[in-house]
């Protein structure tokens, strides 16, 4: 970016310019940004800024602020079990999520990184949950753990396997909102960890292979190091999608049972939608707020450091 | 180039939808091109918010066809919204706005909020006007939506709850199926004799409405300040000796493995029914119809269950009222008003209680010879009427009047799932009456 | 090479496939089903009709759903692309003070998780009256960081030398901007538009909050209107919906393959 700016510099400084001319780049500037500089004020500092606002506050039955009450809200956040429960189903589900997410879709991105005839194809079906929306997801998912008409079931029946809960027990529903969950995430994380492995030299391999390394050693030795920061990437990403996960709990479980799999947005909707308590709920999406942000700042940590690196 | 397969990808998208709109277009013409009346005779259109599902919105929406075809002056088209809950978080996004519905249905825990909304306008105001006569309906359906005296919403729906049961899962067992159990203690021992590998003896629906009825019955207040009745409650009462010993009941049940949970949708809880996988269970009287219909066993239908030490109090009307929205112009609220009062004629509600099980707001529609023949028919729908009838008048079978009804029913049905969990009943349903008690006191903190 | 080899990636590669493509098919077959094979918990259907597909048009406004979703996604994409690409211009060509800063202030907009800004901008809308109108579901996205990211790596991978050789002919930025920078990176630019599509497409919680009636509501938030309507006894017709609702993004996701995997790559880590 420097040298682009260098070199401009080096262009314009010869002529002799009044302020007006000056300022032509700034001006330019501001109208060609104007558009995003509105938009992003509107739609995400000034409520950004509000909802902090609104966590000092109780609000009436209107939803409209009216009792100042300095931390109550928090205080209250920290001090009930709903709440706690609630941040340990959100990150059991991130445990449960995250790591079968990176692990699957790079399983299958090796898979399909192998050059065989047809391979467009498997490709193509193992992208295919990119193009599935939550709802789409969700609904196919209720039906398959339906405790009456679900085929999930039976299936296990076939292998010996006495039928599960799925979405009645509090342990399973959180497991069965991970499997829909991983299962819509495959499609996006397999596509970008596939462009990772194609990015890799095959002069490596090739070098590695005369060498008369196995398929394990270049794995670990080659490809693995080299994905890194692909698989970073898609690591937090795939955590803070975690925490935003809200059309698979609305529709197969609406946070029960007993707030087994109230996440944190959920719990936001639910707050503030439903019971129009926008002062507690604005509480819980700060708390939100302050997770995502650690989680970008080790991701803005760690690419520093992979820019160091090469 | 690859962006050329990009765009063609676009352009095929494109032209799929382009075909299904046109599809859609040719396909429903006959019923969108319905003779467009000439403007001289101005027709208003209203918009009504329901939450009937399944086969009772197929049923509400022949209600409203009819109603439409009855007359040239009002069009109502019917929007359904989801679940009440679902739907009173969507009315109170827009209520006071123009996108605001004339008339919208709420169910009956809603009537506090709405009535404090300042959304809407009390039909009496109506009734007054046109000199309604309110005493052809049931009082003691309209004493429900009657507050400081003044009617605030019209009745439409209601219904109670009652305790239905396999006939020919008794017959198996070799108990009586005319004769079902009536009590706590009952359901207990019974649900014990039907349970089998696959079968649960009884169950619930998750939803806080059925432990407010067997509190009820039990003849005991939901809320201080006489169930909300006599002023602004302040506190809860259903954590009280009356409301552990239905989570005791249910617990021991429960923990015996002959209490099934099938969550919080009545569709679910149904479906388990009518596949055989449990053998009682407590539902809306106005599944009634459709369960006896399609269950492919004998259904059979009777009053809820009461504790054994207290006598049978009776049930709570149940269901849901029609509110008028204020934001709205006076023809629209005449219009609205029009549509209201034609769905309690007679002969309206005759063909709604009998393809339902909701009660007939109106008695008149008892004597209809439609009503009776049905009876005869399917004597289940005569149990609810029955119930009612029978019920001892109460605050506690009034109901409760609370402004965070809503909520605390979400903290009810989340206690006795944490107890299912393991939570011991009586730290689970303490619980759910101290968040309630937040709420109430939240509430009255930003009055 | 190695056929065992071979043979056993082939075998991985099918199971693979057929394990997570096996909801999607399933949802096809079960909705050609009637009410008795859903209840058997039938694999597959024991007679075939398009009874389901018809029934789901006609019990809700599907294709108008369709549509809705249709210009709500065009409309985003079209929206993030015109302001994305005008910032990206400013960031990757023209230098001033702060710029910098700007930059950083613009990709720190990607720390805010939209959920968390959700009931500000509900009530914004809804003071705006915006509720139910394509402007509350399109507007508020159509700016992204993430877009303005994407095509700023992309913008400046453009030859400097191109850039200069346009300002020696005596064009004006804009020129250069639609004339010469726009046409370079049409790659760019459609992997953005397929992923916005998508996402927007998509969308879920928004949509739930600002729409209450069919006028412009999007087929997601038709999906779970269909699913708590039929779902006691017509699982089949919802599975018909659901069908209906996921095969544009499907086909979308299947032509474009491999145009996104290349464009989001390069963006996401260049």
């Amino acid at each position: 970016m420097n040298e682009v700016m260098e070199k401009i510099e080096r262009y314009q400084v010869p002529k002799k310019e009044n302020l007006w001319q000056k300022t032509a780049n700034l001006r330019t500037s501001i109208l060609y940004l104007s558009p995003a500089i509105v938009l992003f004020s509107v739609f995400v500092f000034y409520p950004m800024f509000k909802t902090v606002y609104l966590s000092f506050f109780l609000t009436d039955a209107r939803g409209n602020a009216a009792l100042f009450v300095g931390l109550e809200n928090y205080l209250y956040l920290f001090d009930s079990t709903s709440f706690k429960k609630s941040m340990k189903a959100t990150w059991l589900f991130a445990l449960y999520t995250v790591p079968s997410i990176v692990l699957i879709s790079f399983f299958l991105a090796l898979l399909a990184n192998e050059k065989l005839r047809g391979i467009g194809f498997f490709r193509t079906i193992f992208t295919s949950t990119m193009g599935m929306s939550v709802a789409a997801s969700a609904v196919i998912w209720l039906f398959l753990f339906h405790p009456t008409v679900g085929v999930l079931n039976t299936l296990l029946g076939y292998l010996g396997i006495r039928p599960i809960p799925w979405l009645l027990d509090s342990k399973w529903a959180l497991v069965s909102i991970a499997i829909t969950t991983i299962w819509m995430n495959i499609g996006f994380s397999f596509l970008i960890i596939l462009g990772g492995l194609q990015n890799i030299s095959q002069d490596l391999y090739e070098s590695a292979r005369i060498d008369g390394a196995g398929y394990f050693y270049q794995l670990f030795r080659i490809t693995i190091p080299l994905l890194s920061p692909t698989l970073f990437f898609i690591l937090i990403i795939t955590f803070i999608n975690s925490f935003q996960s809200f059309g698979q709990v609305d529709i197969l479980t609406k946070g029960g049972p007993a707030e087994a799999t109230n996440l944190i947005v959920y719990a936001i909707y639910q707050d503030a939608f439903i019971n129009y308590q926008f002062g507690t709920a604005s509480a819980r999406a700060v708390i939100l707020f302050f997770m995502v942000l650690g989680l970008t700042l080790l991701q803005f940590k760690f690419l520093e450091k992979k820019v160091h690196y090469q | 180039m690859n962006w050329k397969k990009v765009a063609l990808a676009l352009l095929l998208v494109l032209v799929v939808m382009t075909v299904a709109a046109c599809s859609k277009e040719t396909q429903e013409s006959p019923a969108q091109t319905e003779p467009k009346p000439a403007p001289v005779n101005e027709v208003v259109e209203i918009e009504f918010w329901h939450a009937m599902g399944g086969s009772l919105g197929e049923e509400l929406n022949i209600l409203v066809d009819d109603y439409n075809k009855s007359q040239d002056k009002v069009k109502v088209t019917a929007h359904y919204q989801g679940s009440y809950e679902e739907l009173l978080t969507k009315f109170r996004t827009v209520g006071g706005t123009k996108n605001a519905p004339a008339v919208v249905q709420v169910f009956e825990v809603g009537t506090k909020y709405m009535i404090e909304s300042g959304h809407i306008t009390p039909v009496q105001d109506w009734v007054d006007r046109d000199n309604y006569d309110l005493s052809q309906l049931e009082e003691n359906i309209l004493s429900y939506y009657t507050v400081d005296g003044k009617l605030y919403s019209m009745p439409f729906n209601s219904s109670t709850p009652a305790l239905f049961y396999n006939k020919d899962a008794f017959r198996e067992v070799g108990l009586d199926p005319d004769n079902p159990p009536q009590t706590f203690n009952e359901i207990t021992t019974i649900a014990a004799l039907l349970t089998t590998s696959d079968r649960y003896g009884f169950s619930t629906i998750g939803h806080g409405w059925f432990f407010e009825q067997l509190l009820a019955t039990q003849g005991a207040n939901y809320v201080n300040e006489n169930n909300g009745r006599t002023g602004d409650a302040t506190e809860v009462l259903f954590n009280g000796p009356e409301g552990l010993k239905i989570f005791e009941w249910i617990n021991d049940m429960h923990l015996a493995g002959t209490y099934g949970y099938f969550g919080r949708s009545w569709d679910d809880a149904r479906a388990a029914f009518q596949a055989g996988q449990v053998a009682m269970y407590m539902d809306s009287s106005a599944a009634t119809k459709a369960l006896v219909e399609n269950a492919p066993f004998d259904v059979g239908v009777t009053f809820i269950p009461y504790a054994d030490d207290t006598e049978r109090h009776g049930v709570i009307i149940g269901g849901a009222s029609l509110w008028m929205a204020n934001g709205i112009s006076e023809a629209e609220q005449a219009a609205a008003w029009d549509f209201m009062k034609y769905l309690q004629t007679p002969s309206v509600q005759a063909k709604w209680h009998v393809n339902t099980g909701y009660f007939a707001i109106n008695p008149q529609a008892y004597d209809d010879p439609l009503v009776q023949q049905e009876h005869e028919k399917y004597p289940q729908l005569r149990v609810p009427i029955d119930q009612l009838q029978a019920t001892k008048k109460s605050t506690a079978t009034q109901g409760a009047l609370m402004t965070v009804f809503p909520e605390a029913r979400q903290y009810v049905v989340t206690a006795f799932e944490n107890m299912y969990q393991g939570m011991d009943p009586k730290a689970a349903l303490n619980e759910a009456a101290e968040l309630t008690n937040r709420a109430l006191d939240i509430y009255h903190r930003t009055k | 090479m190695n056929t065992g080899r071979t043979t056993l990636i082939y075998a991985l590669l099918f199971i693979s496939a057929l394990i997570l493509f096996f909801p999607i098919l399933y949802a096809v077959s079960v909705s050609f089903m009637d009410g008795k094979d859903v209840f058997n918990r039938a694999l597959l259907p024991s007679s075939f009709s398009f009874d389901n597909y018809k029934k789901v048009f006609s019990s809700v406004p599907l294709l108008h759903y369709l549509k809705n979703s249709f210009v709500v996604s065009s409309l985003v994409t079209i929206g993030q692309l015109t302001v994305a690409s005008l910032a990206a211009y400013v960031f990757a060509f023209i230098p001033f003070k702060g710029r910098d800063f700007l930059f950083i202030v613009v990709l720190a907009t990607l720390m805010i998780p939209w959920e968390a800004t959700m009931i500000s901008n509900f009530l914004t809308v809804q003071h705006l009256g915006w509720v139910n109108s394509y402007r509350a579901l399109t507007i508020p996205f159509f700016a992204s960081a993430f877009g303005i990211f994407l095509l700023r790596q992309h913008f400046k991978s453009i030859p400097y030398e191109l850039y200069e050789a346009a300002q020696i002919e005596g064009l004006t930025r804009f020129q250069i901007f639609y004339r010469v920078v726009l046409p370079y990176s049409r790659m760019s630019l459609v992997t953005l538009g397929i992923y916005s599509f998508l996402t927007t497409w998509n969308m879920y919680l928004w949509p739930l909050l600002v729409t209450t009636n069919d006028s412009v509501r999007t087929i997601q938030i038709g999906l779970k209107q269909l699913q708590t309507v039929e779902v006691a006894t017509e699982w089949g017709v919802v599975m018909a919906g659901v069908v209906v609702a996921i095969l544009p993004t499907l086909i979308l996701i299947f032509i474009s393959q491999k145009q996104l995997q290349k464009g989001l790559t390069q963006g996401a880590l260049k």
